[in-house]
């Protein structure tokens, strides 16, 4: 059912909410029904830049216990009114926009933190707090998360596991599915379920994982306990240019070969390294390509590791060395990309075709992207660089970007040309080997390829769907489920 | 439109989420309506339709802003959050469409009594409501002996903040004019609001002051204490830290006399401020002042025992209306240790 304003059941549901949340806790103001219509995607921030209406949601419920979000979804499934689940709203996929209207289901206020259980070193939280929130009490007791995304100070760990985020220190500590432990979830039928306690286990198939990366469509996700680290004692950096991509590309696959533990690894291609390298941290690279890595823990390890990593960069494939500075630069600013002015912005038109593929194929998943983005869109501009490194490849976060005069003033037309250039490059990383996204989710923005990234597996999805929601009401219409 | 001038700010706090950690009222509110994005976004679509300057909810929204610029300080290119929302408030004025509860607070500024000036010396001491009713005051004077005090009246930063901007300028020139007819070299005030208005507000308002302005916390930096002030938990203002470049003198002056500052909450970044960077949220949204105040309570180490000490007498009287902390001004322990 979608909710009118003007109707008797509209007076009848706010009714109920308040009864389970009060008077406060139930949002149907103006300014608050604005913050949840334009999250990171580009496309309602298009809009609301051109002065069309975004669509909003009627209710806005802030739940602070599991028991009162399952109590609400409750309710929406009489009426079947949708619920969309939203964290911070920096999701860049639209996952959080309530495209049809109904509840929003704000998770901010279920921001509790329970503490550390130091002898397991696991940390258990309510999902709605902020990121750095959480990171902050961690780090009070000496420990941290190692979640250190760039959206750390706005997303919400429920945000995070609902698209499977990632971190600057992935390489080492692993993206958020590899850092929790267990999971509650209320189910789109107002279940409360918790998954095994344990990670690790042969008592069935994974439940946690199935809720991981569900972009609140199969449920909500109210607590979690994650794994917690000490604080290391050594964090060191260090950075080097190389002739070019592939040479770079390949040092840092050495790297990840040697089974070295590093923390982060980047790489800047060419054109990145001489843009935004440059402008962000200083330096004066004309050419080649910036690569940057370190390594964290005892400092005697740290040196050793470093030690044999010099080895590989220098010795075998020749990189200038820029030092520990050139390092520490990187890490001192990595959030820093991230800001007004410096992050790209409307008018400009851009977006992050994040994919995934191993060594094997991730340079040709890299060329073909940039192929058809250059072919088809001369108009643009086509920069990557390559964030989070695993034991058998690498995450390309290659970004394309159009200044004002090559975006269309029409928003409709604006938004058919940002559609096309994913539609050409997503379909180009499929082909070669890759996934449709890494760590920045499907949501709105890429449900439609869901069907070909699966394919015959898709109806498997679906089944799963269709069996925890019957009455299609949990974020309809994203991550390539049917809407209402 | 006063906040034309602030069109970098809004394109670049429209999109952005950078800050929202740092968002006082959001963190107890948790409304995306309550962070500079939406803030930001909602004086974008004002500039575009202009009517929607005095939509209710948008005016109730920028009203209950914290005002605590720990978000512009954060920013890496500092952009100017807080003085966007003081323009749309002054536009709201010049509009003529302030809501009561604003024009009720701001005819109360403007009914105060006059300045009252009393005692002798180089030194003029502004003893406003709040720093008398801290305790503020009453431990400057142990401490610093023989100066002037000027007592009871209205500055104009409140009417300034309310957007009431020509109505604070004539107030503060009177302010200005009581503070040089004492003849005084130094003004120093507790009020880390009036601090802010003497070095910085005056110059917006095209005003200026003669004499050298001081927080007390550095007219008193080179007090000595018989007694050592022991272990404390300093909370930041608003003012001194964000709005002023990490003002040293209140940390500087607790250290000297043997404090040792315990890092309060998690974290160094948060106003834990009770919404003096709002100068009159008690006013404006008392249920939300409470909120603040309890959610500072919350992260006190052990709250009952706790000594905490702060900069802004505002930040004081809030925490102890509405929280059990102790809760001290820096002239207070300094008095009690002398
Ligand atoms: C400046 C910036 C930098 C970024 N950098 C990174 C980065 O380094 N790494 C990274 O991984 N991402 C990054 N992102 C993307 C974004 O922060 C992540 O996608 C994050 O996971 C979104 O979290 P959120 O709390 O804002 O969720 P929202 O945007 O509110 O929601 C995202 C999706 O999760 C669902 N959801 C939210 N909470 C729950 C819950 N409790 N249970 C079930 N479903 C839920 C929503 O329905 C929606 O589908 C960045 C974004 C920005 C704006
Ligand atoms: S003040 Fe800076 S960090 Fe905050 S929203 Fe604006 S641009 Fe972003």
């Amino acid at each position: 059912m979608q909710v009118n304003e003007n109707s008797y059941m509209y007076e009848m549901i706010r009714t109920e909410l308040t009864d389970i949340l009060g008077d406060q806790f139930v949002g149907v103001k103006e300014a608050d029904l604005f913050g949840h219509s334009v999250d990171f995607y580009w496309i309602p921030e298009m809009w609301h830049d051109r002065g069309m209406e975004t669509p909003k949601p009627d209710f806005i419920c802030h739940p602070s216990t599991t028991e009162e979000v399952s109590k609400i979804m409750k309710i929406a499934n009489q009426y079947k009114i949708p619920v969309v689940p939203w964290g911070g709203g920096s999701g860049s996929q639209g996952g959080a926009l309530p495209v049809y209207g109904g509840i929003i289901m704000d998770m901010k206020r279920m921001n509790k933190y329970y503490g550390i259980d130091k002898e397991s070193l696991t940390v258990r939280c309510q999902t709605g707090i902020i990121a750095k929130h959480l990171e902050w009490n961690c780090n009070k007791e000496g420990y941290s998360t190692m979640h250190l995304p760039a959206s750390i100070s706005c997303a919400t760990i429920g945000g995070f596991l609902a698209h499977r985020g990632t971190g600057v220190l992935s390489t080492k500590y692993g993206k958020i599915e590899d850092m929790v432990m267990s999971l509650e979830v209320v189910t789109p039928t107002g279940e409360i379920i918790r998954t095994l306690p344990v990670p690790r286990h042969a008592s069935g198939p994974d439940l946690t994982m199935l809720f991981m990366g569900s972009e609140g469509t199969l449920g909500i996700i109210t607590e979690v306990t994650l794994k917690v680290h000490p604080q290391p004692e050594a964090r060191e950096f260090r950075a080097y240019i190389f002739k070019d991509f592939h040479t770079a590309m390949s040092a840092g696959a050495e790297l990840m070969r040697s089974r070295l533990q590093p923390c982060a690894i980047r790489l800047y291609d060419e054109t990145e390294t001489k843009t935004h390298v440059r402008k962000v941290f200083g330096m004066e690279l004309e050419q080649g390509a910036y690569l940057v890595f370190g390594f964290d823990g005892r400092r005697d390890i740290v040196d050793c590791q470093m030690r044999y990593a010099r080895e590989i960069m220098e010795e075998k494939y020749h990189g200038q060395d820029l030092g520990s500075k050139g390092g520490d630069l990187w890490w001192e600013n990595k959030y820093k990309f991230f800001y007004p002015p410096y992050m790209f912005h409307i008018p400009q038109a851009f977006g992050t075709l994040d994919t995934v593929a191993t060594f094997a194929n991730i340079e040709n998943v890299y060329y073909a992207m940039k192929k058809v983005v250059n072919e088809n869109f001369p108009q643009a501009r086509f920069i990557g660089h390559f964030s989070h490194w695993y034991e058998w490849g690498c995450m390309l976060y290659a970004r394309f970007i159009f200044e004002e005069d090559a975006v269309p003033k029409d928003p409709r037309e604006a938004a058919a040309l940002y559609n096309r250039v994913w539609d050409m490059a997503i379909r180009a990383a499929i082909a070669n080997g890759g996934v449709i996204n890494e760590h920045h989710g499907v949501g709105l923005k890429l449900g439609r390829y869901m069907k070909d990234l699966y394919g015959t597996a898709m109806p498997v999805l679906e089944g799963i769907k269709k069996q925890l929601d019957p009455n299609n009401i949990m974020n309809p219409g994203k991550m390539g489920f049917k809407g209402i | 439109m006063n906040i034309d001038k602030y069109t970098e700010t809004i394109k670049a706090c429209r999109f952005c989420f950078m800050c929202r950690h740092l968002s006082a009222i959001g963190n107890v509110t948790f409304t995306e309506a309550d962070t500079p994005r939406v803030r930001a976004s909602m004086l974008y679509g004002v500039t575009m339709f202009p009517e929607r300057l005095t939509s209710d909810d948008l005016v109730k929204t920028m009203y209950r802003s914290d005002l605590s610029a720990c978000c512009r300080r954060n920013c890496v290119n500092h952009y100017e959050e807080n003085a966007l929302n003081l323009a749309y408030r002054a536009d709201l004025v010049e509009a003529g469409a302030v809501p009561e509860n604003i024009k009720a607070i701001a005819a109360e500024l403007k009914g105060m009594p006059a300045w009252s000036v009393s005692g002798k010396g180089e030194v003029v001491y502004v003893a406003d409501n709040y720093s008398v009713q801290s305790g503020a005051a009453a431990a400057f004077a142990k401490l610093a002996g023989g100066v002037q005090t000027v007592k009871g009246g209205s500055c104009g930063k409140g009417l300034w903040v309310l957007g009431f901007r020509e109505e604070a300028r004539k107030m503060a020139q009177t302010f200005v004019d009581v503070l040089e007819s004492t003849g005084a070299a130094t003004v120093v005030v507790s009020h880390t609001g009036i601090y802010d208005l003497l070095v910085n507000t005056l110059l917006e308002m095209g005003l200026s002051l003669k004499a050298k302005v001081m927080h007390s916390s550095e007219y008193l930096a080179k007090i000595k204490t018989a007694k050592k002030l022991g272990k404390v938990y300093y909370l930041e203002s608003d003012f001194l830290r964000n709005y002023n470049d990490d003002y040293p003198f209140p940390k500087a002056v607790l250290e000297t006399n043997g404090a040792m500052l315990q890092p309060f909450g998690t974290n160094d970044e948060e106003s834990y401020s009770c919404g003096e960077g709002a100068l009159l949220l008690d006013k404006i949204e008392p249920e939300l002042v409470e909120k603040l105040a309890k959610y500072i309570e919350a992260r006190a180490d052990n709250p009952s025992n706790d000594v905490i000490v702060v900069a802004s007498p505002y930040t004081k009287v809030q925490l102890k209306k509405y929280t059990s902390l102790n809760v001290k001004t820096i002239e207070e322990l300094l008095a009690e240790a002398l």
